[in-house]
């Protein structure tokens, strides 16, 4: 039986592994870091839109999956450094602490993610200049118990719960100042869900959204938005964040309201950044390893986005998951199990 | 907007009540149409008009509504993209032109919009369309003497008094008396000449100078 070489342990990784191992297929899982499940690990994401179910009651089985399976190797903190030869017999290096080795493998599913954006460049929105704004991957963190503020919303500047919370959508997505002219595809839902969970635990407190379109696609993400109006009112202003400034020591944010045709200036506790999704270096260097062809955004390109969705550029190299683009967790699952077919049909071959 | 006062009568019964005859109709009568769009478009800086997805990110951070009120430039975009030239030319002509070019939108526009020289654009075809109505002297004077400097890159002292005079309409006034003595003493004295001199080649110039302002 061949060994399928799967990179990169998020959700998507950890899915396609544990499906290829049910079929009977050794899967070697090498993943970066020093845990499994990607940027839902890393982020201490608590709770997932659009049920504001528990992140940990879908991460842990998908991770358990996975560790339990004899048919997985898993290496955490390794990476790829060189892959030659090719399908259905490549030969990839494995370089860890323990140092390199190689093994030959049958294929290959490149499942390496993506990276939030970072806001620093957008410098109107005083991010790394004023405390008090902060990225939506931050207060994932802050919002989970077992998080640096252990569940509490905090202020970073002196560690008060604000007040007056301002969100801004599209950080660094639909943007061709920054290069990402698409679309984050998480960023309203996760917004709408973070307002809910702040209002849910600070009734008193004033959670305001500037957005241009609030995009609900997903599955219960149009009956989430329409819950925090009604149930939460939060309040939704139809103009993109224009700047933050200090005013008095206090934050203070410029955006238009573009239905009554007037900016507004808003003074805030705090401001959160819905930054969104951004090719990541370890995709980035996983493409240049294997030599597969990226988009003009370094997401990994697929050889036709209709038919073949999960195939390389090369044959025998498969992708999946937010490495792809911006995608959500439903999504990755199914991409993970999606690719766990392609890859076992290309290995019976 | 145009009062409505269209009665619904059936078999002789007016069915919509006499409330509806004394309130005015919040409906825009107004006959809406890409033209205006097409013609900015084509204006030195209008073409990224058509990028612009009314974000309010421009308008949000511009420099003037602290001073100006109702200045946005967000707005204008829209007033000309879907033709409402009266609501551009009634509440807006008299701030489009007002912009400081502070470049704070162009830099900040995620669309790629150059919305300073779109705004800018935008006061041209107003100005084409000739909204602002009577000039000042001033402007008229500007005016003239600017288009003297690019027709023949020179002024010619009679010809600027006598376009001056024509543009605000006192043609008159300069054959008064004393604007006849002041004119003849100048001349006698040298200040001023019947005919101004040329400038070799001139018209080359002219021409570039002309295509880049159109
Ligand atoms: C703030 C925020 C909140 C979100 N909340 C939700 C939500 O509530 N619901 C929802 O459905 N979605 C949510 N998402 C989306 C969700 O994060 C993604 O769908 C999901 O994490 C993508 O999984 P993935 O496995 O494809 O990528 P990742 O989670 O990025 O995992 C990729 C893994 O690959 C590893 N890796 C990368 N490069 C290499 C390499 N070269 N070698 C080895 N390993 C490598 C990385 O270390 C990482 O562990 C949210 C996104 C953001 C930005
Ligand atoms: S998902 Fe929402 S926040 Fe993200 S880019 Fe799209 S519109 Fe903006
Ligand atoms: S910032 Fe750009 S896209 Fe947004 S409203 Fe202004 S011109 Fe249009
Ligand atoms: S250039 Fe003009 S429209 Fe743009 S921000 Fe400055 S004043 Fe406002």
């Amino acid at each position: 039986m061949k060994t399928v070489l799967v990179i990169g342990g998020g959700v998507t990784g950890l899915k396609a592994a544990s499906e290829l191992a049910e079929m009977g297929y050794n899967v070697s899982l090498v993943e970066k870091e020093d845990y499994l499940g990607g940027q839902v690990t890393k982020h201490k994401y608590y709770k997932l839109a659009p049920d504001l179910r528990l992140a940990g009651d879908v991460i842990y089985p998908v991770i358990k999956a996975v560790e339990s399976n004899s048919n997985i190797k898993v290496l955490k903190h390794s990476q790829i450094t060189a892959v030659s030869g090719a399908a259905p017999e490549f030969k990839a290096k494995i370089k860890n602490s323990k140092g390199e080795s190689e093994e030959t493998f049958g294929a290959i599913v490149v499942a390496t993610g993506f990276d939030h954006f970072d806001p620093t460049v957008k410098q109107e929105y005083g991010y790394g200049r004023f405390k008090d704004v902060v990225t939506n991957a931050e207060v994932e963190e802050m919002l989970n118990p077992n998080g640096p503020t252990k569940g509490e919303l905090k202020r970073p500047s002196d560690g008060k719960t604000p007040k007056k919370i301002a969100i801004f959508q599209c950080v660094g997505s639909r943007d061709r100042q920054v290069g990402n002219p698409y679309c984050c595809r998480v960023g309203c839902v996760v917004s709408t869900k973070q307002a809910i969970e702040i209002k849910e635990k600070y009734p008193d407190s004033e959670v305001y959204v500037y957005y241009m379109d609030m995009r609900m696609f997903g599955r219960g993400w149009e009956e989430l938005y329409g819950k925090a109006m009604e149930d939460y009112e939060i309040i939704f202003t139809r103009g993109r964040g224009a700047e933050v400034t200090l005013k008095n020591q206090q934050l203070s944010l410029r955006a238009e309201e573009t239905i009554m045709d007037r900016p507004i200036q808003h003074s805030v506790d705090m401001i959160i950044l819905a930054a969104g999704m951004a090719a990541g270096e370890g995709t980035i260097d996983a493409a240049k390893v294997l030599g597969i062809k990226q988009n003009d955004y370094g997401f990994l390109a697929p050889k036709d986005d209709f038919l073949s969705p999960n195939e390389s550029s090369k044959p025998g190299i498969f992708i999946a998951g937010a490495d792809k683009g911006p995608m959500d967790i439903e999504n990755c699952i199914v991409e993970g199990a999606a690719v766990a077919a392609k890859v076992a049909g290309s290995l019976k071959n | 907007m145009a009062e409505n006062t269209d009665k619904m009568v059936i078999d002789g019964v007016e069915l919509t009540g006499i409330w509806k005859e004394f309130l005015p109709s919040r409906i825009l009568y107004e006959d809406v149409t890409t033209e205006f769009l097409d013609e900015v478009k084509k204006l030195p800086g209008g073409s990224t008009i058509v990028k612009c997805y009314q974000c309010g990110t421009c308008s949000g951070g511009c420099t003037l509504p602290d001073f100006v009120d109702k200045f946005n430039p967000r707005r204008f975009i829209d007033l000309v993209r879907r033709g409402h030239y009266d609501i551009l030319v009634n509440e807006n002509k008299d701030l489009v032109w007002k912009c400081v070019s502070c470049q704070r939108c162009t830099h900040r526009c995620p669309r790629g919009v150059n919305t300073q020289e779109v705004v800018r654009a935008i006061a041209k075809f107003l100005e084409n369309r000739k909204v602002f109505g009577k000039i000042t002297n001033d402007e008229a004077f500007d005016e003239i003497f600017m288009d003297e400097v690019i027709e023949d890159g020179r002024i010619d002292e009679v010809k600027i008094v006598k376009d001056f005079y024509s543009k605000t309409g006192r043609l008159k006034d300069m054959m008064s008396a004393d604007q006849i003595s002041l004119g003849f003493k100048m001349l006698t004295s040298g200040r001023i000449k019947l005919f101004g001199g040329r400038i070799k080649d001139w018209k080359k110039v002219s021409q570039r100078l002309k295509e880049e302002l159109q």
